[in-house]
């Protein structure tokens, strides 16, 4: 059973797990998200395009908590998450990867991903201070998972090297199994191609349409086109702050504003 | 072997016990942490006078030292106060220091706050005395046991052994399991760790109190052999001692962290008191904080992670891809992006 299945009620399927309402930033009078609505439907990929500085990061920072919102919902699943701090909305289901690598070097890839595992036995100083035996069996279970998703991403022999020492695609790659090793039920992607190469880009493409094919649902910050044109079931267009067009890549295509949009950018 | 050399190894053993605590303390902060805990000595210096107004019994007019408080407990009572009151004044400055800044501004913050410590206890005289600081602070037990002078410092060591396998099998506890895992997220990438649903306060608030209840028991540990304690006794800079012994010994390594107590406040330290005297006087003093200075940055140049480094914690991987069978699942490497792998990746979801 996949994930984004366990969660899906029999109607469902048309819900909107994450639907966004009339999101502000405001960064000491600039404008930087102006009023942004939008919804992502559950077991759907959803783009986030735009020109440079059309406010898709902070949009998707505010989403992710990281980014406090001057105003506006955010409502996962219908719940108003807006303004709670990024670990609480990790712990509704809210996996995120970012746009710069943020492995955590000092530690191998196996324990980078172990540290995505919520509330597990031996996370707690009480927990720790019952010592190996209460948290072994547990520490087994999370290893077995990460060996799992290190064998599907072909990282298996990484798994105990330092992270600092990967090269930026392999970065790319253990942050997006870190963030699946939580079990997310949203996927936020922050240009998970940039600065990768080709041959590696495509692998990584391949990964996100064998997630989305089990159904995990993904919102992506994305510039190249033909990454959105392939994984994306659906495309937010994204400028000065606003939502300029919504709908399918050939929908968009022909939006006359779109295009201005890019050429003026 | 003579008296005098048995008082004097004792001395620097007591030393040393009380070093590798106060170092593990740092090192929970510091190595695993992050927390760049410039108020250190400010802890370990709470455990001491609380130790002392604890020990010292009431105060009277007149008399030549003034401080606050006034009791006598029993063993161990006052040390493990003096844990307590390393631990509340962690939490308090932690609340101020360590919410909503970014690690180097912390660091700043808690350096102001070292300093602004050590003059309102220097110009307040009716809390522990003043400048001149409090002395004749009693022994443990030491009128219960009747031993010798030279057996007590013995027994000091013992003492100061047994809390240094307490505090180890505490930290130890700690930082090998996920909990220490999740600090050393934290110290490695802050947002990170928040987006995979760590509480960065928290963690940080947790290691930052638990590290001032060892540095408390350890400055209740040293005032208890030493009997005085005044400001001189911790002024800012001896915090950076204990850095210098982190970075020298290894950071975020519990064994590092005891080399170094070893190798700078007691080796490098105490060899310097053997060197012939030259100059005027307080000039070898102010020569061996320039020597620690020159250490430090001697290992942040040529070997930053010090003598132990942090080590690699490579766990064994569970053999995962069954035998080549009918599934033509053979290894990691051979199977097809495609395949169907997903349902026992997820099957916990």
């Amino acid at each position: 059973m996949t994930i984004a299945a366990a969660d899906a009620g029999p109607a469902a399927a048309d819900t909107a797990v994450l639907a966004i309402k009339d999101l502000r930033k405001n960064f000491g009078g600039v404008l930087a998200v102006d009023g942004v609505s939008f919804t992502a439907r559950r077991g759907e990929v959803t783009g986030l395009i735009g020109p440079n500085g059309a406010g898709k990061s902070t949009a998707l920072g505010m989403i992710a908590g990281s980014v406090r919102p001057t105003a506006g919902q955010v409502l996962l699943n219908g719940v108003d998450i807006a303004g709670l701090p990024s670990y609480q909305v990790a712990r509704r289901g809210v996996g995120r990867t970012f746009q710069l690598s943020s492995e955590f070097p000092h530690m191998t890839v196996l324990e980078n991903m172990l540290a995505a595992v919520q509330g597990g036995r031996g996370d707690t100083l009480r927990s720790a201070l019952l010592g190996k035996r209460y948290w072994r069996q547990a520490e087994d279970a999370n290893v077995r998972l990460a060996a799992e998703l290190m064998d599907r991403f072909s990282m298996t022999a990484m798994a105990n090297e330092l992270a600092g020492t990967l090269s930026g695609g392999q970065r790319r790659l253990l942050e997006i199994m870190r963030a699946l090793m939580a079990r997310p039920r949203l996927l936020l992607l922050d240009e998970p191609m940039a600065g990768v190469n080709p041959a590696l880009s495509q692998r990584i493409q391949e990964y996100l349409l064998e997630l989305r094919s089990e159904g995990l649902q993904m919102l992506m910050v994305e510039h190249e086109m033909s990454v959105v044109e392939r994984l994306c079931d659906h495309v937010i267009v994204m400028a000065q702050g606003r939502v300029l067009a919504d709908g399918t890549l050939t929908e968009i295509r022909s939006d006359r504003r779109v295009l201005d949009a890019y050429l003026a950018g | 072997m003579s008296t005098a050399w048995q008082f004097y190894l004792t001395t620097v053993l007591v030393y040393l016990g009380v070093d590798v605590i106060a170092c593990w303390g740092l090192n929970l902060q510091y190595g695993y942490t992050g927390i760049l805990n410039f108020a250190y000595v400010v802890f370990q210096s709470a455990g001491a006078y609380t130790y002392a107004v604890l020990t010292l019994g009431p105060v009277y007019r007149g008399d030549f030292q003034q401080y606050i408080v006034g009791m006598s407990l029993p063993f161990p009572l006052p040390i493990i106060a003096a844990g307590v009151v390393g631990g509340l004044l962690s939490a308090v400055i932690g609340v101020v220091g360590l919410r909503r800044l970014r690690s180097d501004y912390q660091a700043m913050v808690l350096l102001v706050i070292g300093l602004i410590a050590t003059t309102v206890i220097t110009n307040a005289s009716g809390i522990f005395n003043g400048a001149a600081g409090l002395s004749l602070i009693p022994k443990p037990l030491q009128s219960h046991l009747n031993l010798t002078l030279i057996g007590y410092q013995w027994a000091y060591v013992l003492l100061v052994a047994v809390f240094c396998v307490i505090i180890y099998w505490f930290v130890h506890r700690i930082t090998q399991a996920p909990f220490g895992r999740s600090l050393r997220a934290v110290r490695d990438h802050e947002q990170a760790a928040a987006a995979l649903g760590k509480n960065v306060t928290a963690l940080r608030m947790t290691s930052f109190i638990i590290g001032g209840v060892i540095a408390g028991i350890s400055g209740a540990l040293l005032v208890g052999f030493i009997g005085a304690w005044s400001p001189g006794s911790w002024l800012y800079q001896e915090t950076f001692i204990f850095f210098t012994a982190l970075i020298v010994g290894g950071t975020a390594n519990n064994a590092g962290a005891a080399l170094g107590a070893l190798l700078v406040p007691v080796a490098f330290l105490e060899a310097t008191r053997f060197l012939p005297q030259f100059g005027g006087p307080g000039l070898i003093d102010a020569l061996q904080w320039v020597a620690v200075g020159v250490l430090t940055l001697g290992f942040l140049w040529f070997r930053p992670r010090g003598v132990l480094p942090e080590r690699k914690r490579s766990l064994r991987l569970p053999e995962i891809a069954g035998p080549p069978g009918p599934a033509g699942q053979s290894g990691p490497a051979a199977r097809p992006v495609g395949a169907p792998r997903v349902e026992d990746a997820r099957r916990r979801a």
